[in-house]
Parts: structure tokens; C-alpha cells; sequence
């Protein structure tokens, strides 16, 4: 898990001196705080919280209420900025935009509070591009990076190595795809990707689907869907199934992937957290969304 | 679903959808509408609001316990879901 956010505290860390002293002994853990960390556990970004403390009691205390926080002491940090939790190997070209893509969703979110219409009349205005093309070498970092990164709309729940996507994008038998996004407030390049494989019974089979949640709302996924029903239908396919790891922080991908017909196989237990959702691609197929322009770049072949 | 979906939860779920889609015409949705596709056109976006909105007001994880979401089906099957698998509310204000 990448660390995305470090809590830092001030005293004798980036300070020299204690920025605010306490009269009283540190009290036990506020509630409030208990249940923000409960909060952040379920939602799975407490993996992703480093914190730094100068005072070992302190971060005795936070190792022991919340053990997933990365705990580090000041003179560790200096170490830890070279290890893989918090500097990933490939800066790709999203990470390094990250800054201007999050003030460009400011400006979105702002005209759409502001917008008169409804949400469909707004994403219409924002004039939504979604691109869709076979992955090329260059993607692989990147790729990778939404791997580690997307849980809300992400079949797998595991890492996969850029060792491993490369193999994929290479061979002849898994497809994968990419996903780009754009619109008039601006370019959020690569958001989203899957992989695909054609078995002899007519079923292709997306053996891994991910986006990242900043596209979430906009069309992408369902844009996704859409195209590949209608590239495994003509493909000669019968049947596209997505097996899905399903979990609390996935719900959004479920609902994509209820709205475009997909159902699990009957008879998976309740509790049960691996599904195959699958839909037939006889008849209607799922449609991309009328404000969403969806087009395929270069050659993408049926694996 | 046996139970009918309780009348002050079919209007709590208009207003929720409403406000979620930003389309007021939502407000007198019919319960047989489909929640997906040319209905109400549920998306990921807004059918995580709902459900979000749902757990928080009725206290019910629709996510959670119905894999497939037959529950969205339409607006009455939500509502019947809902008042069949909600805990007593507390009294307003306690």
C-alpha cells in the first residue's frame, strides 16, 4: 500500500522546540478520534496514513490504537522517503499532474453546484471524452499504478506487478485496454484499464477491471461496459463474465455493473466475497451515456 | 419482498434521488420506475449516494447484503427492502 498522506507532528520534528505545550498528561484517546479511525479503516485509507512523531509514547499510542498507521519517528522519515511505501518507482504522467488535475476538478465541481440543469445537462456542458485503446508498453507504469491505487472500482483488490502487466500487454491471449479521459475543464489522461481473455465456450472474461474513482460519475465506466459488450459480441461471444472480489469499498464498481446487466452467479452464498457477475450479449446491449463521445484509438484487435 | 414499502419511506427515497440526480422531477417518481437505466438512470456516482443516504437515515446496508442489488430494482422495491430490514427509528430528536 502507497502512504498518501503523512501526519506530522510539529515539536522537535519540523521545529526545534515544542510549538505547544500541555500542562496535563496526554489523555486517553478521544472517541471521536476512535471512530474517525474506525471511519478511515472501513473505507480502507488508513493503510495509506504514515505518522511522524518526535515523542515515542505518542507514537506507542498510535501504534496501538490504530495499528495500520505506518509509525515512524522523525529520523526514520529521512530513511523512509527512499522506501517503496512512500516514493513509487515511476513518477507516470497522472502522478506528476495530480496537483493541477485536483484544481481543475475544483473548478468542475464549482460550475456544477452553479449549473442550472441537471447533472446529465452538466456533463453534456463538460463535453466528456472518454478514449478508449490497446495498452502499449508505456502505459505498463501506470497501469500498475491504478492497480495499486483504485478500490473503488477495482475487481481485483491486489497490486499486479508492472512485471506482470507487461507480460499481459505482450501476449496474444490477454487483452488489455486503456481508458482516457478528458472534457473542457481539462485532461485526466490514463484513468482507468482492464484485461480480457476469450475462452473456447464463448464466454470472454475480464479478468481485471480498474478506474480510478476521479472518473467516477462522468460516464467512464459505463462507457468501459458498453464498449466491451459490444467488442465481445462482435467478437463472437455469447457471454461476458467478470469475476469480482467483492468488498465494502467496490460497491460503486457493483453498481456499474448492475446498471449495465450484470449478475452474479445465483447460489454464491451471502458473505461470500469472490462473484462472477456475467450478463448474455443477446439483445440489447448496455449503451454508453449520451453526453459521454467515446471513441477506439489505433488497433484494438479481439484477443 | 412481502412487505410494501411504508409510505413516509417512498417519499424519504424521491427526495434523496432528487437531490442526488439535482432533477426535482424525481419527487413524484412512480414506485414501479426502474432505478437503472432509462428510468431514473442510476449510475455508480449517484447509486452510491443513495445507498450512502439509505445506511445513514433507515440504517440498512443494501450493499451489504443483497450482492446482486436486486433491491434498486425500482423505487417500490427499494422502499419494501428498506421497511422490511430497517431497526425501529428512534423518536425524532432522541
Amino acid at each position: 500500500m502507497i502512504v498518501k498522506c503523512v501526519v506530522w507532528d510539529l515539536d522537535n520534528t519540523l521545529l526545534s522546540g515544542v510549538y505547544l505545550e500541555s500542562e496535563a498528561q496526554p489523555p486517553p484517546p478521544d472517541p471521536a478520534l476512535v471512530a474517525a479511525a474506525a471511519q478511515l479503516r472501513d473505507r480502507g485509507i488508513i493503510h495509506a496514513i504514515a505518522f511522524v512523531d518526535d515523542d515515542p509514547y505518542e507514537r506507542a499510542e498510535v501504534s496501538f490504537a490504530v495499528p495500520e498507521v505506518l509509525v515512524l519517528s522523525p529520523e526514520d522519515m529521512a530513511d523512509a522517503v527512499g522506501w517503496p511505501e512512500l516514493s513509487p518507482a515511476v513518477v507516470t504522467a497522472e502522478a506528476r499532474r495530480r496537483g493541477e488535475m485536483y484544481a481543475e476538478r475544483r473548478r468542475r465541481e464549482q460550475e456544477a453546484r452553479a449549473f442550472a440543469g441537471s447533472r446529465d445537462e452538466f456533463l453534456r456542458y463538460c463535453g466528456t471524452r472518454v478514449t478508449i485503446a490497446r495498452a502499449a508498453e508505456t502505459d505498463v507504469p501506470r497501469l500498475h499504478e491504478l492497480s495499486v491505487r483504485t478500490h473503488q472500482f477495482n475487481t481485483g483488490g491486489e497490486p499486479v506487478a508492472e512485471r506482470e502487466l507487461r507480460r499481459m500487454v505482450g501476449s496474444a491471449e490477454d487483452q488489455v485496454t486503456t481508458v482516457r479521459l478528458s472534457d473542457r475543464f481539462g485532461d485526466d489522461g490514463l484513468v482507468g484499464g482492464c484485461v480480457t481473455r476469450a475462452g473456447q465456450d464463448g464466454t470472454w472474461t475480464v479478468t481485471l477491471l480498474m478506474m480510478s474513482c476521479r472518473a467516477m460519475g462522468r460516464g467512464v465506466i459505463e462507457a468501459l461496459l458498453a464498449w466491451l459488450a459490444g467488442t465481445a459480441a462482435r467478437g463472437g461471444a455469447t457471454r461476458l463474465a467478470v469475476p469480482c472480489l467483492v468488498s465494502p469499498r467496490n460497491v460503486p464498481l457493483r453498481l456499474a455493473l448492475t446498471a449495465a446487466g450484470f449478475r452474479a452467479d445465483p447460489g454464491v452464498p451471502a458473505g461470500q466475497r469472490r462473484a462472477v457477475f456475467s450478463r448474455s450479449l443477446s439483445g440489447p446491449l448496455p449503451e454508453v451515456p449520451g453526453w459521454v463521445t467515446s471513441s477506439v484509438a489505433g488497433r484494438v484487435t479481439e484477443p | 419482498m412481502s412487505s410494501d414499502g411504508a409510505p413516509e419511506v417512498v417519499a424519504e427515497l424521491r427526495e434523496i434521488l432528487a437531490r442526488a440526480t439535482g432533477r426535482a422531477e424525481l419527487l413524484g417518481l412512480s414506485e414501479q420506475t426502474p432505478l437503472f437505466g432509462a428510468g431514473v438512470g442510476l449510475d455508480s456516482l449517484t447509486g452510491t449516494l443513495l445507498l450512502r443516504e439509505v445506511h445513514r437515515r433507515f440504517s440498512v446496508d443494501v450493499a451489504a447484503e443483497d450482492l446482486n442489488l436486486d433491491a434498486l430494482a425500482t423505487l417500490g422495491t427499494l422502499a419494501a427492502y428498506i421497511t422490511g430490514h430497517a431497526p425501529a427509528r428512534p423518536a425524532p430528536g432522541g
